[in-house]
C-alpha cells in the first residue's frame, strides 16, 4: 500500500479510529464526550476528502474503489450524519435511554454506508452493508421500554436477514459463474462468456436483495413501519445514510456490470412504475406523518431508478444531484418532526392533526417545513424541482417512456399529499406562538439545510461543477 | 461600478426580508426606517450610477449566476444596464423612496404597517428585476413580482370583501396578459433558442424577415402581456377598481410603476415590434382608443382616485400611441414625466382624502384651497402637467412630442394624432374639472389635522420635477435640447425624425391652444355656471351616455354577461356532468387503490416475507421471460 493509497483511504481512515474512540467514552459512560468525538470524528472525517480527492480515482486493495464518485457520496453521508447527530442532542435530551451508545452507532452506521458507497466488489458490499444493518437495528429499537420501536426493530432485523439471503444467493451463482466477486472480475467473465440463466436468474436476486433496502415495491412494506417506530431522526438517517449509500452501489453496480440492460431494464423499469406510484397512493391519504414521509421516501427512489435506467454519465449526474436534494429535504422534514418532540417522552408528534395549526403556534418551524414540502413536490426555486428535472431529462434522453410517465403521474398525486400537510398547518385561528426553549443544535441543522435548499435551487451550478468533476466516466 | 446594478434590486428584498420575518418587532419606527431607508440606499445608488454611466455611457451586463443548463436552455440570472433601464431604475426608486416616506406618515397606525412596508419593498425588488434582467425569463419573475405585490397591496385592507374582489379582479384580469406573455417566451425559446434579450433581438432580427408570420405571432402575444400590465384596451377593466387599495400604493403601482411595465416591455423588444408593422399599427390604434375612452370615463367619474385611475389609462394610452409610431423615446420621456405629475396628483389626493375623514366624492369636498395650501398647490401642479399646459409643465413636452412624432408618421398617423388631440382637449376639461370642484367653490367637508413633513417633502420634490422634468427634452422652437432622446439613441437606434421646425411649432401652438380650450372649458363649466351641465345632464339621451362614460363604456358588464355569467353557468350545469365525472372517477380511483394498498401493509411480518419472495419470484420470472 503506498502513501497515495492512504491519502485516498484517509477518510475511511479517520472513521477507523472515531468508532473506536467513542466506543471507549460509551464504555465510560460519558455521553457528552461520546457525542462530541463522534462529531469531530465525522468533521474530521469530511475535511480528510480534500487531501483524498487529490489522488483519486485509485483502487485500494481489491475491495474499494476510490473515486470522486465514492468520495461525493462519503461527504453527502457524512453531512448527514452529522446532521443526524446534531439533531439527536436535543431530541434525546430528558428521554430515560443511555444517550452515549447513540452517538456510537450512528457513527458505526455512517461507516459501514462510506464502506458501501466505496465498494466494488461483493465482499465490501456485504461488510458495508451488514456494519450499516447492524447498527440500524441497534438506533431503531433504541427507545426504552416502549413496544413500536422493539417490534420495528425486530420487522427490520427478521426481514434484513431475509433479504440478506436473497442477495447472498445471487452473489453466489455469480461466483460461480465467474469465479470473481469484483465488479470488473464479474463484467469481464460475461463479456468472455456470455449471458445465460443463471446469470439472469443471479442478477434478478440482486436486484430482490437491493430492492428490499431502498423499500422498491413489492420490497417495501417494512419501511412505514420502521420509520414510524424509529425515531425522527433515526427515521431520516434511514432514510438519506442507509438509502443512499445502497443507491450509491447499485449505481456503480449498473455502471460496471450489465446488471441494468437487456431483461434487467425491464425488471428496473417494471419495479420503477410499481414503487412511483404504490408510494405515493400509499402516502395519499395516510395521517401519519412519518409513515407519509416513509411512503414518499418509497416514491422518490422510483424517481432515482430512472437515473439507473438511463445510465451514462447522465444518470449518474441526476443520481448525484437527486441524492443531495433529498438527503436535504427529507433530513429538514425529519428534522422538523425532532424538534417539535424533542423533551418529550413516548411517541413522537408524527400524528396529521397534531400538525394542525403549527403555522401559528411554531411558524418558525413551519415555515421550515412548508419550504422542504415544496421542495419534495418539486417546486421551482428549491433543490427539488431541480433534481425531478434531472432525473426527468435522463429518463427523456433514454427514452424509458413508461417509467417517465409513471413520474408525471406520480409528481401529480405527490403535489395533493405535500399541499394537504402544508394546508393542514396553516388551518386555523391565529393563536399566539407558544415559546418553546429552542434547541439550539437542531434549529442550526434547520436553518442550515434551509438555506442550502433555496440556495442550491437557485443556483445549483456549483453543486452540479462538483458534481460533473466527480462522476462515473461515461 | 456596473456591479451595483445588480445590488441595487437586492436591497430592496433585504427589506422585505427584514420587515417580513421580524415586522413585528422592530415597532413603528424601525418599521419605517427599514421600509424607507432600504428603498432610499437603492436610490442612492441609482443615483451613483448614473453619475457613472453619464461619464461612460456603455452598457453593463452583470451575470450573478446561470440559473441552469438543460440541452442549450442556459436562463441567466443577469441584470443589463443601459440608458433605457437606467431611467426606468431611476424612476422607481427616486418615485419609490417619496412614496414610501410619504407612506411612513399616510399609514401611520395602520395595524398592517409592516406588512405594507414589507409588500412595498417586495414591489420595488421585483420591479427593479424587472427593469434591469438581461434575460426575458428573469423580465417574467419580476412581471409576476409585481403582479404578486399588486394583489397583496390592492387587497391590503382584506377584511372588507370588495377590496379583496378588486384584488381578484386585477390579479385575474392581468393574468390573461401574463398568460399572452408565457405563451409569446416559449414561442420565442422555441423558435430562437436563447431567452437572454439583447440575442434574442439580434436573431430575430437576423433570422426573420419583416412581416414573418412567427414574428407577429410572437409581438402580437407581448402585446397581449403588455395591455394586461398597463390597462389598455380591451383588459383596461381592472385598474378603476384596483384603487380599493392605499393611497401611495395607487400612486407608486398603479399610476408611477408597475402599469408603465408594458411600455418598457414594448420598448425593451421593439426590434420584434418593427419586424411586425400589422402588430405594430394595432398598438397604435389600442393606445388611440384606450386614451379617448378613459378620458371620456374620467370626465364622468365623481370619485376622485377613479378619475384619476381613469386618466392614468389614458395617459398610458398616449405612450401606447406612441409606441405604435416607432417614437420609443417619446414614449419613454412621457413615461418619466407621467410618473412624477401622477405620483403627485395621487399623493395630493391621498391628504385630501383623509383629511375629510375618507371621503372620495368630489362633489362633497371644496374650497379646500385656503385649507390645505400645499396640497392645492400640488395638486394644481400635477393638474396643469396632466394636461399639458404649455410651456412650464414637463407633461407638456413629452406629449407634445408624441403627437408631433404621430403627426409625421403617415397618414394612419394624422388619425391617431387627432384622437390625441381629442384626449388633449379631454384631459384639461376632465382634470380642472377635479381641480375646480375639490379646491374652489363653498367648504362641503371641512378638512382636521394637516400634514407633517413626511408627506410635505415628496410633495414638494414632485411638484418640482412635474413643472421641470420636462426640460431635458425641448422641441427645437424652444431651446432645441434633445437630451433625453440622445441619450437613449443607442438603445433605440434609427434614423432621427424629419426635422420640420416651423411645422412642429405650429403643431405645439395648436395642441397647447387645445389644452388651454380644456381648461377654459371646465372653468366655464364647473366655476362661472355650475348650472349649464346640470342642465345639459336633464337631456336623456346625454345622461345615458354619462352613465355609460361613468360605468367604463360598459366593458365590465359585457364581459359580465360574455364571459363571466356563461362560465359560470357553464360550470354550474356542468357540475355533476360527463366532464367532472371522468375527474371524480380519477379521484375516486386513486383513493380506493389507496385504501386496497394501505390494507396490504397488515404490519405481519410473514405476510410482508411473503411479499419480499413473491417479488423475488416475479423478479426471476420477469428477468428469464422478457
Amino acid at each position: 500500500m503506498t502513501g497515495g493509497d492512504l491519502t485516498a483511504l484517509l477518510p475511511f481512515l479517520v472513521m477507523g479510529v472515531a468508532v473506536p474512540a467513542v466506543t471507549l467514552a460509551a464504555a465510560f459512560r460519558r455521553p457528552a464526550l461520546a457525542a462530541s468525538l463522534a462529531a469531530l470524528g465525522t468533521v474530521l472525517a469530511f475535511a480528510a476528502l480534500w487531501p483524498a480527492a487529490g489522488v483519486v480515482p485509485r483502487q485500494v486493495t481489491p475491495l474499494l474503489m476510490i473515486d470522486g464518485y465514492a468520495l461525493y457520496f462519503a461527504g453527502l453521508m457524512l453531512a448527514a450524519t452529522l446532521a443526524v447527530l446534531l439533531l439527536s442532542l436535543g431530541y434525546l435530551h430528558r428521554r430515560p435511554e443511555p444517550r452515549e451508545a447513540h452517538s456510537l452507532l450512528l457513527l458505526l452506521a455512517a461507516f459501514g454506508a462510506m464502506a458501501v458507497a466505496a465498494s466494488d466488489h461483493f465482499a465490501s458490499f456485504i461488510l458495508g452493508l451488514e456494519t450499516l444493518s447492524v447498527a440500524l437495528l441497534g438506533l431503531i429499537a433504541y427507545a426504552h421500554g416502549r413496544e413500536r420501536p422493539i417490534e420495528a426493530g425486530l420487522k427490520y432485523l427478521i426481514l434484513a436477514g431475509f433479504s440478506s439471503a436473497i442477495l447472498l444467493f445471487g452473489i453466489a451463482l455469480l461466483y460461480l459463474r465467474c469465479g470473481s466477486l469484483s465488479f470488473a472480475g464479474i463484467a469481464f467473465a460475461l463479456g468472455r462468456a456470455g449471458s445465460d440463466p443463471a446469470i439472469l436468474l443471479a442478477f434478478a436476486l440482486v436486484i430482490a436483495g437491493i430492492g428490499f433496502k431502498l423499500s422498491l415495491v413489492p420490497f417495501h412494506m417494512w419501511a412505514p413501519d420502521v420509520y414510524q417506530g424509529a425515531s425522527a431522526p433515526v427515521a431520516g438517517f434511514i432514510a438519506v445514510v442507509s438509502k443512499g449509500a445502497v443507491f450509491a452501489l447499485l449505481l456503480r453496480l449498473a455502471h460496471d456490470t450489465p446488471l441494468a440492460s437487456g431483461p434487467g431494464a425491464t425488471v428496473i423499469q417494471a419495479i420503477a412504475v410499481a414503487t412511483i406510484l404504490a408510494g405515493n397512493l400509499l402516502a395519499l391519504l395516510q395521517d401519519n406523518f412519518k409513515r407519509l414521509l416513509a411512503y414518499s421516501s418509497i416514491a422518490h427512489f422510483g424517481y432515482l431508478l430512472l437515473a439507473v435506467l438511463a445510465g451514462g454519465v447522465l444518470g449518474a449526474e441526476a443520481a448525484a444531484y437527486y441524492l443531495a436534494a433529498y438527503a436535504v429535504m427529507t433530513l429538514g422534514a425529519f428534522g422538523v418532526i425532532t424538534q417539535l418532540s424533542a423533551g418529550q417522552a413516548g411517541d413522537d408528534i408524527e400524528q396529521l392533526s397534531a400538525y394542525r395549526g403549527l403555522m401559528w403556534r411554531r411558524p418558525w418551524l413551519a415555515a421550515v417545513l412548508v419550504l422542504m414540502l415544496f421542495a419534495l413536490a418539486g417546486m421551482p426555486l428549491t433543490m427539488g424541482f431541480f433534481a425531478k428535472l434531472t432525473v426527468l431529462m435522463a429518463g427523456i434522453h433514454g427514452g424509458w417512456w413508461p417509467a417517465v410517465g409513471a413520474l408525471v403521474a406520480g409528481s401529480v398525486i405527490g403535489l395533493f399529499y405535500y399541499l394537504r400537510v402544508i394546508a393542514l398547518m396553516a388551518a386555523g385561528r391565529p393563536v399566539e406562538a407558544v415559546p418553546e426553549p429552542t434547541r439550539w443544535a437542531g434549529a442550526l441543522v434547520l436553518a442550515m439545510l434551509t438555506g442550502v435548499l433555496v440556495w442550491l435551487g437557485m443556483a445549483p451550478a456549483p453543486l452540479m461543477a462538483l458534481i460533473r468533476r466527480a462522476t462515473l466516466g461515461g | 461600478m456596473g456591479v451595483l446594478a445588480a445590488l441595487i434590486p437586492v436591497l430592496p428584498l433585504l427589506g422585505f426580508l427584514m420587515l417580513f420575518l421580524a415586522g413585528a418587532r422592530l415597532g413603528a419606527r424601525g418599521i419605517a426606517v427599514v421600509g424607507v431607508g432600504s428603498v432610499g440606499i437603492a436610490a442612492g445608488m441609482a443615483l451613483g450610477l448614473t453619475a457613472w454611466f453619464l461619464a461612460s455611457p456603455v452598457p453593463v451586463e452583470v451575470s450573478a449566476w446561470t440559473w441552469m443548463t438543460v440541452d442549450g436552455f442556459a436562463p441567466r440570472i443577469g441584470f443589463r444596464l443601459d440608458a433605457l433601464s437606467l431611467i426606468m431604475v431611476l424612476v422607481v426608486t427616486v418615485i419609490g423612496v417619496l412614496i414610501h416616506l410619504y407612506s411612513a406618515e399616510f399609514m401611520a397606525g395602520d395595524e398592517g404597517y409592516a406588512r405594507y412596508f414589507a409588500s412595498m419593498n417586495l414591489f420595488v425588488a421585483a420591479m427593479l428585476v424587472l427593469v434591469l434582467a438581461a434575460d426575458l425569463l428573469l423580465l417574467y419573475l419580476g412581471w409576476e413580482g409585481v403582479g404578486l405585490c399588486s394583489y397583496l397591496l390592492i387587497g391590503f385592507w382584506y377584511r372588507d370583501p370588495a377590496n379583496g374582489r378588486a384584488a381578484r379582479k386585477a390579479f385575474i384580469v392581468t393574468r390573461i396578459g401574463d398568460t399572452a406573455f408565457a405563451i409569446g417566451l416559449l414561442l420565442l425559446f422555441t423558435h430562437l433558442d436563447t431567452t437572454d434579450i439583447q440575442a434574442l433581438m439580434g436573431r430575430a432580427q437576423g433570422q426573420w424577415p419583416a412581416g414573418a408570420p412567427l414574428a407577429v405571432a410572437a409581438a402580437a402575444l407581448l402585446l397581449g402581456g403588455a395591455i394586461g400590465k398597463s390597462a389598455q384596451l380591451p383588459l383596461q377593466t381592472w385598474l378603476p377598481d384596483a384603487m380599493a387599495g392605499p393611497t401611495p400604493v395607487s400612486a407608486l403601482i398603479h399610476a408611477a410603476t408597475m402599469v408603465t411595465a408594458g411600455i418598457y416591455l414594448i420598448a425593451r423588444t421593439h426590434a420584434l415590434f418593427d419586424l411586425a408593422p400589422a402588430v405594430r399599427d394595432a398598438v397604435g390604434a389600442i393606445g388611440a382608443a384606450t386614451l379617448v375612452l378613459a378620458a371620456f370615463s374620467a370626465l364622468s367619474q365623481t370619485d376622485l382616485k377613479r378619475i384619476l385611475a381613469y386618466s392614468t389609462i389614458s395617459q398610458i394610452g398616449y405612450m401606447v400611441l406612441a409606441l405604435g409610431v416607432g417614437a420609443w423615446a417619446s414614449a419613454i420621456f412621457h413615461l418619466m414625466t407621467h410618473a412624477f405629475f401622477k405620483a403627485l396628483l395621487f399623493l395630493a389626493a391621498g391628504v385630501v382624502i383623509q383629511r375629510l375623514h375618507e371621503e372620495h366624492d368630489i362633489f362633497r369636498m371644496g374650497g379646500l384651497r385656503q385649507r390645505l395650501p400645499l396640497v392645492f398647490w400640488a395638486f394644481l401642479i400635477g393638474a396643469s402637467s396632466l394636461a399639458a399646459l404649455p410651456l412650464v409643465t414637463a407633461g407638456f413636452y413629452s406629449k407634445d412630442l408624441i403627437l408631433w412624432r404621430a403627426w409625421s408618421a403617415g397618414p394612419f398617423g394624422r388619425a391617431l394624432w387627432a384622437a390625441g388631440i381629442l384626449g388633449t382637449f379631454l384631459t384639461g376639461l376632465y382634470i380642472f374639472r377635479a381641480v375646480f370642484v375639490v379646491f374652489l367653490g363653498p367648504v362641503r367637508t371641512p378638512p382636521r389635522g394637516g400634514i407633517g413633513p413626511a408627506v410635505a417633502v415628496p410633495l414638494v420634490v414632485l411638484s418640482v420635477l412635474a413643472l421641470i422634468g420636462g426640460f431635458v427634452e425641448t422641441p427645437d422652437f424652444f431651446g432645441g435640447v434633445p437630451a433625453l432622446t440622445d441619450f437613449l439613441a443607442p438603445v433605440f437606434p434609427g434614423p432621427p425624425p424629419p426635422g420640420d421646425p416651423g411645422g412642429e411649432a405650429a403643431a405645439s401652438i395648436f395642441a397647447a391652444l387645445v389644452a388651454l380650450a380644456g381648461v377654459f372649458a371646465a372653468y366655464v363649466a364647473y366655476c362661472r355656471r355650475p348650472a349649464m351641465v346640470a342642465t345639459i345632464l336633464r337631456h336623456p339621451a346625454a345622461e345615458a351616455m354619462r352613465r355609460c362614460w361613468a360605468a367604463g363604456w360598459g366593458f365590465d358588464w359585457l364581459y359580465d354577461r360574455l364571459l363571466v355569467r356563461p362560465l359560470v353557468a357553464t360550470a354550474r350545469a356542468g357540475r355533476a356532468d360527463v366532464i367532472d365525472a371522468g375527474f371524480d372517477a380519477l379521484a375516486a380511483f386513486c383513493r380506493q387503490s389507496h385504501a386496497m394498498l394501505s390494507r396490504w401493509q397488515t404490519g405481519q411480518v410473514r405476510w410482508y416475507a411473503a411479499w419480499i419472495g413473491a417479488g423475488t419470484i416475479l423478479t426471476v420470472a420477469i428477468s428469464v421471460l422478457a
